[in-house]
């Protein structure tokens, strides 16, 4: 199972469902990002995966994996500061309750 | 003075006289009747000297009569309408008894609507009445005609209501424009008709082209004429378009007296007389004239017995005389029945001013059991009424006999003999019934309230001198006209507008003193004096040697003598319940199908279109709630759409 | 004594055991993080989802990936979510629901995707070798600091952003009591 291309994209497949599950489904708002996490990890093993098994990409993944971390690192404190000044206005964290463009 | 400017004289001074009393008469008060009466007496004048210039044949009158164009009105290619005045014998017939009764009228109302507050606007009103009906008998073009058959049916309701503010007058003038409606509607169908058959809307040219040889209508000319004479239903108030006439007496007497008994109610016995070949050409339908007619004319000779109003009494009366003038001419006697519109329209005009006298002197009470006993407090008005009773009877030597007789014997002559065994009972009839009116109010004994009594007195010489005036037509126009007996004056007079109808119909003019005519004269004398001798019998006479008390209890006895009487007598008080099936037919069931037809418009139609707004905005309603603002709802929607298109990707891929 | 080549009695390899428990470890902390109330504990959750990550990279022969999964993300992502949630409690009571009123047909959508991916996967040839290849240290050096240089630097720039973004963004300035924001 562990020598399988399939298994490894099958579970970043998994993965990246929780993480979508996640994301739409709860009410915090760091909750979302911790989600949002989870999914871009899982593209990174999927792409370490391919590397793995494809001879022609095999250095390459890894790099293209490094920026991931590197980028979705940047996307964490980006968004993390939002939500902190978001919370300073409104006093809550939890989404539903940004509802300013609502009809 | 050109004949033209005295022609168009005639309508244009009452015209003016309504202008100018609508525009300051209520400045003028009491003074509100110079303006009116002096318009109408002077067009009265001119149509005098008119009427004498057409009768005597003088240029450029001639033999046919005189056409005059005054306006272009609808020039429009092929439909062109002139609005012009075609004056010719029969023409004159009737300027002679509109412009006199209607100037007797005018000067009458001075005395009888002095004390009204809309003093202004009824002279006002009827001198835009006799525009109309002047305009109606001079016109010399169909639709010229219809504006102003409209016309005076307009001003006879605004007169029917004039006093507005009593609710049954304001019911009885809405009831009588409807049912003339009804006529009118006929009346245009059928003048569409002769303008789709003759491509004309000229009275004389279309009449030439529908009749003359080789003319194929597109319409029949039965049906045309049918459709005219619709019109002439509605307007004269014949069956079933009569229950108009009687409500009309809501309004003051002298507007019964000049419309509803002596010109507007004639306009639709001149409208046939007018169009005389179009009926001449189409004999069922004369038939069907001659039926209407006469049944209308028993039929309201028999409402007549048990009427209390006095001047519903007259209204029926009048509805019986019309019939005869309709069934003269449904057998081809166009000029006796000319002939029998003039008289009764001078003794019908003085009958009812003789009842708004009666009226007048006993304080406003026009329920004859609350009368009696009148005759000597008020003589000039008794020996007038007296006079009119006689002549519409039919006693001779008054107008009446001569024009009765001469309709009745065209009939018998002409082979419409059930025509003259209804024509003679009916003259029974309406002896009787005039003679009971006679005695109720002016014989026996007074069965009103003492205060009445006290205060009767004769009406002024404003009101009395226009009856005397009437009575004396009354009693001598057959003689001036009637005579000699068989080819009398008026028929010469008349002959070039007729004679062509009468030589298509075959009838000769004859007739035999001492042979069929003489005993027809004395049969209906005979009938005529039976009738008046029950009458005596039963309501008391007091004139001359004749000395009678009146018989109540016999009155109670005869009507509820058998089943068959009570019966009639209970029909002829209910007015054999046509105004019961009227209402019936048109206010229950047609109330339900105008009912039915809102609830369809409202709920089918209406709901129809507010529930395509409603659904449109409720739909929108609902897909406003897809907008919550809240970026998940998004991203799941966003979630859906990918595996949608991932899905679909994936069937067409595996396909 | 050696190690032997399988499991014993078992009969698996070593590497699919370590696969097995990573796998599960990794989605079952991954449950924990999307379903859990208390904020602090899914974060916590989050770590070892991480951990094992990085036990996955190694297995498919990228250490340094590992070591970078471990450092970054548990190191200083986490962190950051931590203090995060920190300054974001709400002094009110604790929040009744986890869920959204969404949470049913997000669930049923990410089923749904799992199975799509599933599905896609299993259909495509990948041209896959077997057995995981190796990468060695060296060489991705210089893949990274010959071939990638620019994503590097463009990347190193980015986190630059990013801080400088973060610091303007979550700052308290002095004048917010006077103008609206």
């Amino acid at each position: 199972m562990s020598g399988s291309l399939d298994a490894y994209l099958i579970l970043s497949g998994l993965l990246f469902s929780i993480g979508t599950f996640g994301f739409l489904a709860r009410r915090n708002a760091i909750s979302m990002l911790m989600s949002i996490e989870l999914m871009l990890n899982s593209v990174n093993l999927a792409i370490v995966a391919f590397g793995a098994f494809t001879p022609a990409l095999q250095g390459v993944a890894s790099v293209i994996a490094l920026m991931v971390i590197a980028v979705a690192a940047a996307e964490a404190t980006v968004g993390l500061s939002i939500v902190i000044a978001i919370f300073r206005n409104r006093r809550t964290p939890l989404v539903d309750e940004y509802d300013s463009l609502r009809q | 003075m050109n004949v033209d400017v005295l022609i168009a004289l005639i309508p244009a001074l009452p015209i003016a006289g309504f202008a100018i009393t609508a525009a300051i008469g209520r400045r003028l008060g009491k003074q509100a009747h110079w303006i009116p009466v002096g318009a109408v007496v002077a067009a009265w004048a001119v149509a005098m000297v008119v009427v004498f210039l057409t009768l005597t044949h003088a240029e450029p009158f001639g033999e046919t009569g005189y056409d005059l164009t005054i306006w272009r009105w609808i020039p429009a290619g092929g439909f062109q309408v002139d609005v012009g005045f075609h004056v010719d014998a029969l023409t004159a017939c009737l300027l002679i008894v509109v412009t006199t009764i209607g100037m007797l009228v005018h000067v009458y109302s001075i005395g009888y609507m002095a004390h009204d507050e809309g003093y202004w606007r009824f002279f006002a009103y009827l001198n835009l009445f006799m525009f109309s009906m002047l305009l109606l008998v001079l016109a010399d073009s169909w639709l010229v005609v219809f504006v102003a058959w409209e016309l005076v049916g307009l001003c006879s309701y605004l007169l029917i209501g004039f006093w507005y503010r009593r609710r049954s007058a304001a019911l009885a003038a809405k009831k009588a424009f409807l049912v003339n409606r009804v006529g009118d509607v006929g009346f245009a169908l059928g003048i569409m008709a002769i303008f789709l058959s003759t491509g004309t809307l000229g009275i004389q040219d279309s009449l030439a082209s529908l009749v003359g040889p080789g003319a194929t209508p597109v319409v029949p000319i039965g049906v045309i004429a049918f459709l005219v004479f619709c019109g002439a239903v509605g307007k004269s108030a014949q069956f079933p378009l009569h229950v108009w006439l009687p409500d009309a007496m809501e309004g003051p007497t002298p507007v019964s007296a000049l419309i509803h008994a002596a010109t507007m109610v004639n306009a639709g016995v001149y409208l046939v007389a007018r169009a005389n070949p179009l009926f001449a050409a189409a004999p069922q339908v004369m038939v069907i004239v001659a039926a209407i007619g006469i049944f209308t004319a028993i039929l309201a000779a028999s409402i007549a017995f048990t009427q209390t109003d006095i001047k519903r009494v007259l209204a029926y009366s009048t509805l019986s005389q019309l019939g005869y003038m309709f069934a003269a001419l449904g057998v081809g006697a166009f000029s006796a029945a000319i002939f029998h519109l003039m008289a009764h329209g001078f003794f019908k005009g003085l009958l009812f001013l003789d009842s708004g006298s009666v009226i007048h002197a006993v304080h406003e009470e026009q329920d004859m059991r609350r009368m009696g006993g009148l005759g000597p407090r008020i003589p000039w008005t008794y020996g007038t009424m007296l006079v009119g009773a006689f002549a519409i009877s039919g006693i001779p030597p008054l107008a009446g006999f001569f024009s009765k007789d001469e309709i009745l014997g065209e009939a018998f002559k002409s082979g419409f003999v059930w025509v003259w065994a209804i024509g003679a009972l009916v003259a029974l009839m309406t002896a009787f019934y005039m003679f009971r009116l006679m005695g109720l109010t002016f014989w026996g004994s007074f069965r009103g309230p003492k205060e009445v009594w006290d205060r009767i007195h004769e009406s002024p010489w404003v009101m009395v001198v226009p009856l005397v005036l009437l009575a004396i037509p009354s009693a001598l126009l057959g003689l001036v006209l009637g005579l000699p007996f068989g080819d009398s004056t008026l028929t010469q007079w008349l002959a070039p507008v007729f004679e062509a109808s009468e030589s298509t119909l075959g009838h000769e003019a004859s007739f035999d003193l001492v042979g069929v005519d003489g005993v027809l004269i004395l049969v209906s004398v005979t009938l005529a004096a039976i009738g008046i001798a029950v009458a005596w019998r039963l309501f008391g006479v007091r004139w001359l040697a004749f000395r009678r008390d009146p018989d109540p209890v016999r009155v109670e006895a005869i009507t509820a003598s058998s089943p068959a009487t009570r019966f009639l007598y209970r029909a002829s008080l209910n007015k054999w319940w046509f105004d019961d099936l009227n209402h019936l037919i048109f206010i229950e069931l047609g109330g339900r199908l105008a009912n039915a037809a809102w609830w369809f418009d409202r709920v089918v139609v209406d709901g129809t279109v507010n529930g395509l707004g409603t659904t449109v905005s409720s739909i929108g309603g609902g897909l406003r709630r897809v907008q919550t603002g809240r970026v998940q709802n998004y991203a799941l929607g966003i979630a859906i759409g990918l595996l949608v298109m991932a899905g679909s990707f994936l069937y067409i891929a595996g396909r | 004594m050696p190690i032997p080549d399988s499991v014993p009695i078992l009969g698996i390899g070593w590497n699919d055991v370590l696969f097995i428990v990573f796998a599960g470890t990794m989605l079952g902390a991954g449950l924990l993080v999307v379903t859990m109330r208390d904020i602090i504990r899914c974060g916590l959750a989050m770590i070892v989802c991480f951990g094992a990550l990085a036990g996955l990279y190694v297995l498919l022969g990228a250490p340094l990936v590992a070591a970078a999964q471990v450092l970054i993300y548990i190191g200083a992502i986490s962190v950051l979510i931590l203090f995060a949630i920190m300054l974001t409690q709400s002094k009110s009571a604790p929040v009744r629901l986890v869920f959204q009123t969404q949470a049913v047909p997000a669930a049923i959508a990410s089923i749904v995707l799992a199975i799509v991916i599933a599905l896609a996967v299993g259909a495509t040839d990948w041209g896959a070798v077997v057995g995981p290849l190796h990468t060695a240290t060296d060489d991705l050096a210089r893949l990274l600091f010959d071939d990638y240089v620019l994503p590097f630097e463009v990347v190193s720039v980015l986190l630059l952003a990013a801080v400088v973004g973060g610091v303007f963004l979550a700052k308290r300035d002095g004048h917010s009591e006077d103008e609206a924001v």
